[in-house]
């Protein structure tokens, strides 16, 4: 079947911004560089194959007549969300002509044999003129007989396929993989007339391009950067697989799943879970430096920050707090609320003090010396408010928990030094 | 018990049975009941000091938020020293109070116990009679403890001149144990002791 209106295509149609399914899902796309679709992962750098490799595309293909070989059975059934851009014919009466008794025994497994002529069919072209899909397709559930429906016949490999039967490769995608190659390199079709790539030595699969040496780079550049990505994540989880936690010395990898999560402290590199490291430094029966300083060896950290996995280096440790700081400074603090309210940690505060229209207000610091004259009693206020501050979000490296214990003693804390190396960040 | 705290003393109790102090016999840690609430620590006298050849036993009960708050650990064995009530056995000791740090073990609380009978803080005493005895005639301790460790803790240094004072207060009617406190307060000085016992 023809994609004879490109709307999803690369030429010259507005990209869409939804991510292309099979390209997420397998990293192969059948449409290359025709998808319209974008073809990148999240956290990806957008791939700009649709729009660069445009030339490479048009000059490999002919773009066909516009025809719809297909009826669409979705349109059939008034239930078509495609409209005007669906792929398959949405003239129903050469439906209804060539296909009076349901698709069941319509099913082709080549092309050709049930394909509507291509002059009996209106182009896309036409239906846009005409404006004949724009019409709500639902009117048309009313016209058809439910009883023409496709039903289900067990012997049959599936109902995707009763209703869309097998793609074969036209003239436009002959360019393209096969889209229908499985993840261990096996095509179920028949004589399958789709280009099978050439092996990836990287990730195994037959993605390579045979001709397309653009295809073959991009694919060779994803693959690389997921193996990096790959190894990045299993020497992280080797280094912190038997890492123990200094207070309920367990193996920190080994607890239940929602403790799984590593606090670092920033001053020294002792190693703790972060629900035993955040609890004593919640501890109230001691003193503030007692409790901020490193169980093991007391060196003093005013925060604490969450990561899934150990950080072994300097570098991998001064990276993950930059991350979780950077990704705190991007929240809005929820004391400040876009201004209308004031926050108790003011320009300390690790989180984002913008008004509405986004514009970033300094505060000032906290105000400390009113607190200090009656410390117990706004400490258990701050307390009692700080439990409204935790907010749970979901992130792969870093934990976006409010630091309330590490706020708390910023504020509780006489000396000032340690607030120094916060300035640059603050500001 | 918390959770948390059980795990924590079954391993630890573990790591101690298998730690080398235990086998050179400075230390030793028993179960008393079987939900790891209460143990028994054991320690060895230091090496060159009074208390040298001295078994301490101490009694350990760890709380339920334990390792976030240091166990609660008092003397059994009766013992003179400075940082230690020789009425109660309740200990003076920084890390047993605000200096707790949650990286603590049994094991090194013991040791550190171990360490505080060959260093006393004698300015900050829990036993002002002993304390001020340390301060002002340390030969005079060292004798007393030495004597105490032998009296207690089976300590090999009998000192026959001690031992004949208390028995001639014994003879007197008093309680053995009153009599070595007496004695031991007044610096084995017999006419105070006594004045004291019958005042």
């Amino acid at each position: 079947m023809t994609d004879s209106n490109p709307p999803f295509s690369g030429s010259g149609a507005e990209p869409l911004k939804k991510f292309c399914s099979p390209y997420y899902k397998n990293k192969i796309c059948p449409k290359g560089l025709n998808c319209g679709y974008l073809h990148k992962l999240r956290n990806e750098v957008e791939c700009k194959a649709w729009t660069d490799d445009e030339d490479f595309f048009l000059g490999l293909v002919n773009v066909p007549e516009n025809t719809k070989k297909r009826p669409c059975y979705f349109h059939k059934f008034g239930k078509c969300v495609y409209m005007n851009n669906c792929k398959f014919s949405h003239d129903l009466e050469n439906l209804e002509d060539k296909q009076p008794d349901g698709a069941i025994d319509n099913i082709p497994s080549t092309s050709g044999q049930h394909q509507l002529v291509n002059g009996e069919v209106k182009t896309d072209e036409s239906e846009d003129t005409e404006g004949a899909c724009a019409s709500p397709p639902l009117v048309m559930v009313n016209n058809r007989n439910w009883a023409d429906a496709p039903e289900f016949v067990p012997k049959q490999k599936s109902y995707a396929e009763v209703l869309g039967p097998t793609e074969v490769p036209t003239e436009e995608n002959l360019g393209c993989l096969c889209p229908y190659l499985s993840k261990d390199n096996n095509c179920d079709i028949p004589n399958c007339e789709w280009i099978h790539g050439d092996c990836c030595d990287m990730c195994g699969r037959f993605t390579l391009h045979p001709f397309s040496e653009e295809l073959r780079k991009k694919h060779q550049k994803d693959c690389l950067r997921q193996h990096e990505k790959n190894m990045e994540l299993s020497f992280a989880i080797q280094r912190s697989k038997s890492k123990t936690c200094g207070v309920c010395f367990e193996v920190i990898m080994e607890k239940s799943p929602g403790e799984q999560r590593f606090g670092i402290l920033p001053n020294c590199g002792h190693c703790f879970c972060l629900t035993c490291i955040r609890k004593w430094r919640q501890a109230h029966q001691f003193e503030n430096n007692i409790i901020r300083a490193c169980p093991e060896c007391r060196v003093t950290s005013d925060f604490v920050c969450p990561s899934m996995y150990w950080c072994d280096t300097k570098e991998e440790k001064s990276r993950l707090i930059e991350n979780y700081k950077g990704a705190l400074s991007k929240k809005d603090c929820k004391y400040f609320k876009k201004g209308q309210g004031k926050c108790p940690f003011g320009n300390k505060c690790f989180y984002l003090h913008a008004t509405v229209d986004g514009q970033v207000v300094d505060v000032g610091p906290p105000a400390r010396q009113r607190r200090r004259r009656n410390q117990d009693a706004n400490m258990e206020v701050l307390q009692v408010m700080l439990w409204d501050f935790i907010d749970e979000r979901d992130y792969p490296w870093v934990a976006f928990e409010a630091d309330l214990e590490d706020l708390v003693s910023f504020f509780t804390d006489s000396d000032e030094s340690d607030w120094s190396d916060y300035e640059v960040f603050f500001d | 018990m918390a959770n948390i705290a059980a795990q924590r003393i079954k391993r630890e109790f573990k790591e101690v049975i298998r730690s080398e102090e235990v086998a050179k016999c400075a230390i030793k840690l028993d179960l008393v009941d079987n939900n790891y609430t209460e143990l028994r620590g054991e320690i060895a006298g230091p090496p060159d000091t009074a208390y040298e050849g001295g078994n301490f036993v101490l009694e350990i009960k760890v709380p339920e938020t334990y390792p976030f708050n240091p166990p609660k650990v008092r003397f059994i064995t009766k013992i003179w020293h400075p940082n230690i009530s020789s009425v109660t056995g309740a200990i003076c000791l920084d890390i047993l109070k605000d200096q707790w740090a949650a990286a603590m073990t049994l094991r090194t609380v013991l040791l550190s116990l171990q360490a505080l009978l060959s260093a006393a803080e004698p300015d900050d005493p829990q036993d002002a009679v002993v304390a001020r005895q340390y301060k002002e005639n340390v030969e005079m301790f060292r004798l007393t403890a030495r004597h105490w460790t032998n009296a207690y803790a089976g300590g090999p240094n009998a000192n026959p001149e001690c031992d004949e004072k208390i028995k001639r207060l014994v003879d007197m009617g008093i309680e053995e144990h009153q009599a070595r406190v007496a004695l031991s307060s007044y610096n084995w000085d017999l006419e105070r002791a006594t004045e004291q016992l019958f005042s």
